[in-house]
């Protein structure tokens, strides 16, 4: 049972073996941070029209951009197997640096207590999630 | 009068205590990922846990003692102890989730990390267990969970097409952006937390700390009938509210902070406020409730004096066994675990486990040494029940195969 459990870890860091493996876990990291990134626009947005108090937003930005970080740091840690992987690696990791930069400015903004700006504060994330979005769409399942 | 209000207590008690901190992350999951194609499992897995409860209150009530105490004696040492291991081992797992969603709830409203708070919730939990009443604190935590009741105004309040959701949830099928293995194991995670063990335990032995008796069976089969099913509404108003919110936004539930999120932007502040209320009931009663059954399940097993109703000082092991079991939940949370997937883990690893905890439920309702010729199955029950027994065997060989291919649900 303990080993059944410990095989379930779902950004295992070995080696993509093949691209497609590689693909796979690109489209697995690149969801994530779709997540992440459309997370926060909704609660900069929940929390800029008064529906959300400081303490769980901050939580719940705190806890995105966590769960951003940790997908990028397993993402960028995977060998990629060949050089058409490098163009993916290097075309996913610029998208997801890009979200984090823009979710550490909301989280920034919202521990400042500037809880009403954080609609406009959070705007970039739009092209963001965009990007994440034709990115998932450019690989097939 | 008085037993009017009694069973209406009971009911609404009953619709409060029955989301835990599985239900919540089970079902705001596979709302945001599945939308309403498993809609139906809640359904089937409430049916499950009606007639399966209402068997094991009324053995309680019946025998004046609850069913593990019953199994080792009926179906023999080796069998009550494989399934006092199995219960005890997904117990400690659930109880571990429940007490980090109270701390998880708590530091939603204090800014405080969660690690901090576990050993506040885990000391806190330990002395209502010590202190509070049977009776206080399944009304006090029941009610309270009433509050998660907001996820149904949130669904009401987003306005979504009565026509379509309901569509979609009676005519399931497997999203294109998945599998069918991924479908199947969201279904056993949302199956296993409808019908976690613990729950039967825990109202098999509540039935006699509250000293049921057979004036008491038809309570039990209120309570069961119209609590449970509505209990179950609400994992539906929580799995429509992440469909109709999260869904679209390609969002997927990995925080407790994203559970309450439809709420909050779709009620405001007052419906945050609620909801973590809610959350902090369901998860707090959860957490007295499993604890509770580890003391149960480890001192029936083993012959010693049990149960709350008794002075600590004579059920000494009993209330020894729930102090471990808290403090080993607490620092195996400490070790900073996901406490969603901890969650997760601790509801797919208890639909492995169903068959070793209802089948002896089965065996024991239909013998009349226990509960009386009067009162034993009738042949609708049973078949029911043995059907059940059929797909909790069918989830439980499929689990651990699902859990591997599906990387945990990935």
């Amino acid at each position: 049972m303990v080993l059944s459990v410990a095989a379930c870890s779902e950004h295992s860091v070995g080696p993509a073996r093949t691209y497609d493996d590689f693909e796979r876990k690109s489209r697995t990291s690149a969801a994530v941070a779709l997540s992440s990134v459309e997370t926060v626009r909704l609660l900069a947005e929940t929390s800029s029209d008064g529906d959300a108090w400081g303490a769980y937003t901050n939580i719940g930005l705190s806890e995105q951009e966590d769960t951003l970080a940790e997908a990028t740091g397993d993402f960028a840690s995977i060998q990629p197997p060949d050089h058409r992987s490098d163009d993916l690696r290097a075309q996913l990791l610029e998208l997801l640096d890009s979200a984090g930069d823009h979710i550490a400015t909301v989280r920034i903004a919202a521990r400042r207590g500037d809880l009403g700006s954080l609609e406009q504060v959070a705007a970039p994330l739009a092209d963001d999630s965009v990007a994440l979005q034709h990115f998932l769409d450019s690989i097939k399942r | 009068m008085k037993k009017v209000l009694g069973v209406a207590l009971g009911v609404l008690t009953a619709i409060g205590g029955f989301v835990d901190m599985g239900d919540l992350v089970a079902n705001a999951a596979t709302g945001a990922r599945f939308d309403m194609n498993l809609a139906w499992v809640v359904v089937v897995g409430v049916i499950g846990i009606v007639v399966y409860a209402e068997m094991s209150g009324r053995v309680a009530a019946l025998c004046g003692r609850p069913v593990f105490d019953l199994v080792r004696e009926r179906l023999g040492p080796r069998f009550g102890l494989a399934n006092l291991l199995a219960s005890f081992f997904i117990n400690m797992l659930t109880l571990t989730a429940e007490i980090a969603g109270v701390a998880l709830s708590l530091s939603l409203v204090s800014s405080v990390n969660y690690l901090f708070l576990i050993p506040f919730v885990a000391l806190l939990v330990w002395l209502v267990c010590w202190r509070m009443s049977f009776v206080m604190m399944e009304r006090v935590f029941g009610l309270l969970g009433l509050c998660l009741i907001v996820f149904a105004v949130a669904v009401w309040k987003i306005g979504p097409d009565w026509n379509q959701l309901l569509s979609g949830s009676t005519h399931p099928h497997v999203p294109h952006s998945e599998t069918l293995f991924t479908y199947a194991y969201f279904g056993i995670a949302l199956f296993g937390a409808a019908m976690t063990p613990y729950e039967v335990f825990f109202f098999s032995s509540g039935a006699v700390e509250d000293g049921w008796t057979s004036k008491d069976l038809g309570e039990n089969k209120i309570n069961v009938l119209v609590g449970f099913p509505l209990g179950g509404a609400l994992s539906l108003a929580i799995m429509a509210s992440t469909h109709l919110l999260l869904a679209p936004r390609h969002i997927s539930v990995d925080q407790l902070s994203q559970v309450a999120l439809p709420v909050a932007s779709a009620v405001g502040r007052l419906g945050l406020a609620v909801v973590i209320i809610g959350i902090f009931a369901a998860t707090f009663g959860a957490a007295l409730e499993t604890s509770l059954s580890a003391g149960y399940v480890v001192a029936q097993y083993l012959g010693w004096p049990w149960g709350k109703r008794d002075a600590p000082r004579t059920a000494t092991r009993f209330h020894v066994v729930i102090m471990i079991a808290i403090f080993g939940a607490a620092v195996f949370g400490l070790s900073g675990i996901d406490p969603v997937k901890v969650t997760e883990y601790s509801i797919v690893l208890s639909a492995a486990a169903l068959p070793l905890t209802y089948f002896p439920i089965l065996v024991i309702a239909n013998d009349a040494r226990y509960v009386g010729p009067d009162h034993t199955n009738g042949r609708f029950l049973n078949a029911v029940a043995s059907v059940y027994l059929i797909i909790l065997l069918l989830v439980a060989i499929a689990t651990i195969p699902l859990m591997i291919i599906t990387k945990g649900g990935a």
